[in-house]
């Protein structure tokens, strides 16, 4: 699978030859960045670029997700689709519209979303932490998931559902990091706003992973269609923040690789330093191509690609009527 | 639906008559109701394929490269075969692994020309890379066994969901086997 690369530094991307370069605005300390095995590019810093740039990535289908003020993902400049289905798109409305099949859908997310997240209480309470209610929690939430439920019900069990989890975070990790509430915009800690960022990570890789196939990534089941701008990326984030932020999280702070002074404080306002990003995305990277072997596939994909086959799985269900499974941890 | 015979239809469609329900018919499609019966089915759904599979790169290269001195393209409606200079229909594949679907594929490609332009030719299926040609000829036995094909192609394209998954031993150079499989 290809990677991501990652530019926090100021500066400019351009094309140098068939390659690329970066060019670092306090210096001419250039770096080349092998396009190849390119996945997509994070763009965290203030990054210059031109048109020429631009049909080279394209022609390479190359993303660029752009982070913007507070490292908020801003949007992302995708390469044009090399090929477009109409019937994708025509069927994707058609579930959206029929109600009892968009509940089918909302709800197997929601029930792969609690499954990854007891999966991760389930690990710890192995590893001498008392997780014994969250776990409980988690499957009475499980067990009300049910098909026939309003749309936004099945939202309220997974928020539900979600604020157990996030007690375990407590009892996970040292007490400097306690989570007494998620919050964000901005967050007002070191905890949550390591959340943040992890999880807009995961969002970036979806609409990533989204755009490799022809789905329209803003039609979507358990969010609210164009509630934000790819929701179909917020659906599928749901089943991969506990594998992949989560965790993440939990292996750098208990391991005191991020640490108060990856931080800056403002006013209301905690946010990672650009130390503290380098730190976060570079274990965030690794997880991506840790791999693990696929029961069907009969190999072993990364993580990464699992949520490129998660849109597959998707896409196969609107086309074909054959059931969707949504992805739920297996190792 | 109509009831009237699928091979009727496609020719109907292939001449511009005016036809209710038109169905149509490639060389691809013909080639993969040969060898994969679920892959005939994302074909004709438009999946896209994934375009990097290394067995994609390949045909796609192979087909460009060869015979590119004596080759002209012929489009006709649904088929777009590759003529030699000296008159021939040549079907060119990277290699000499699954015959039969190559052969139904010329097969048809010659049936077509016979049926719906009248012009009879001859075929040569090509394998540059080891250096190797078969003739094709479209006896009454083959044009029979392609309309056969052709309602097959038909009863398979018409349902609403496709076959299920078999496993082949070729399923792992499939550039739908991801997709299929997950």
């Amino acid at each position: 699978m290809d990677r991501n690369y990652h530019v926090f530094s100021d500066g400019r991307l351009e094309r140098s030859d068939d390659t690329l370069r970066l060019v670092p605005e306090d210096g001419d300390d250039k770096k080349y960045i092998p396009i190849e095995n390119a996945e997509a590019f994070f763009l965290h810093g203030q990054i210059d670029f031109n048109t020429r740039l631009m049909s080279f990535l394209n022609d390479r289908t190359v993303a660029l997700h752009v982070f913007g003020w507070e490292d908020y993902y801003s949007g992302s400049v995708m390469p044009k689709r090399g090929q477009t289905s109409g019937k994708t798109v025509v069927n994707q409305v058609r579930a959206y519209e029929d109600s009892q099949h968009r509940r089918q859908l909302a709800a197997a997310i929601v029930r792969g979303s609690i499954h990854n997240m007891r999966t991760n209480a389930v690990y710890y309470n192995g590893r001498d932490h008392d997780l014994d209610d969250v776990i409980e929690d988690l499957e009475a939430a499980a067990a009300r998931v049910d098909e026939e439920l309003p749309v936004d019900e099945l939202l309220g069990t997974e928020a539900t559902a979600k604020k157990a989890y996030y007690r375990s975070f407590n009892e996970i990790l040292p007490r400097e990091f306690q989570l007494t509430q998620r919050e964000y915009n901005p967050p007002p800690n070191e905890i949550n706003s390591l959340i943040s960022f992890g999880n807009s990570l995961v969002y970036a890789n979806c609409v990533s992973a989204i755009r490799a196939t022809a789905l329209d990534p803003t039609i979507s089941y358990l969010h609210e269609p164009g509630e934000r701008r790819y929701s179909l990326s917020l659906d599928l984030a749901d089943l991969f923040k506990p594998v992949l932020a989560d965790r993440v999280l939990f292996r750098l702070v208990n391991r005191n690789q991020i640490s108060e002074t990856d931080f800056e404080t403002e006013l209301g306002s905690c946010l990672l330093n650009e130390s503290g990003r380098k730190t976060y995305t570079k274990e965030f990277e690794e997880t991506l191509e840790r791999t693990v072997e696929h029961p069907a596939l009969n190999r072993k994909v990364s993580y990464q690609y699992l949520m490129r086959l998660e849109a597959y799985k998707l896409k196969k269900h609107l086309l074909t009527g054959e059931e969707y499974d949504p992805f739920q941890r297996w190792w | 639906m109509t009831d009237t015979d699928p091979v009727d239809r496609l020719l109907a469609t292939a001449r511009g008559e005016p036809v209710d329900e038109p169905f149509r018919v490639t060389g691809v499609m013909m080639q993969y109701y040969h060898v994969c019966k679920r892959e005939l089915w994302f074909e004709s759904r438009d999946l896209e394929i994934d375009r990097e599979n290394p067995t994609v790169v390949r045909g796609t290269r192979v087909d460009d490269t060869a015979y590119s001195d004596k080759r002209e393209n012929l489009n006709l409606g649904m088929i777009s075969l590759d003529l030699l200079d000296d008159g021939r229909v040549v079907e060119v594949k990277p290699s000499s692994t699954l015959t039969e679907p190559a052969e139904m594929q010329l097969s048809y490609y010659l049936w077509y020309l016979d049926r719906v332009a009248d012009i009879e030719r001859d075929g040569v299926l090509a394998h540059p890379r080891e250096r190797s040609r078969e003739p094709v000829e479209l006896t009454d036995e083959r044009a029979e066994e392609v309309e056969m094909a052709i309602r097959g192609i038909h009863n398979i394209v018409s349902q609403s969901s496709p076959p299920p998954a078999e496993e082949k031993p070729f399923c792992d150079s499939c550039a739908y086997h991801d997709f299929c499989w997950c």
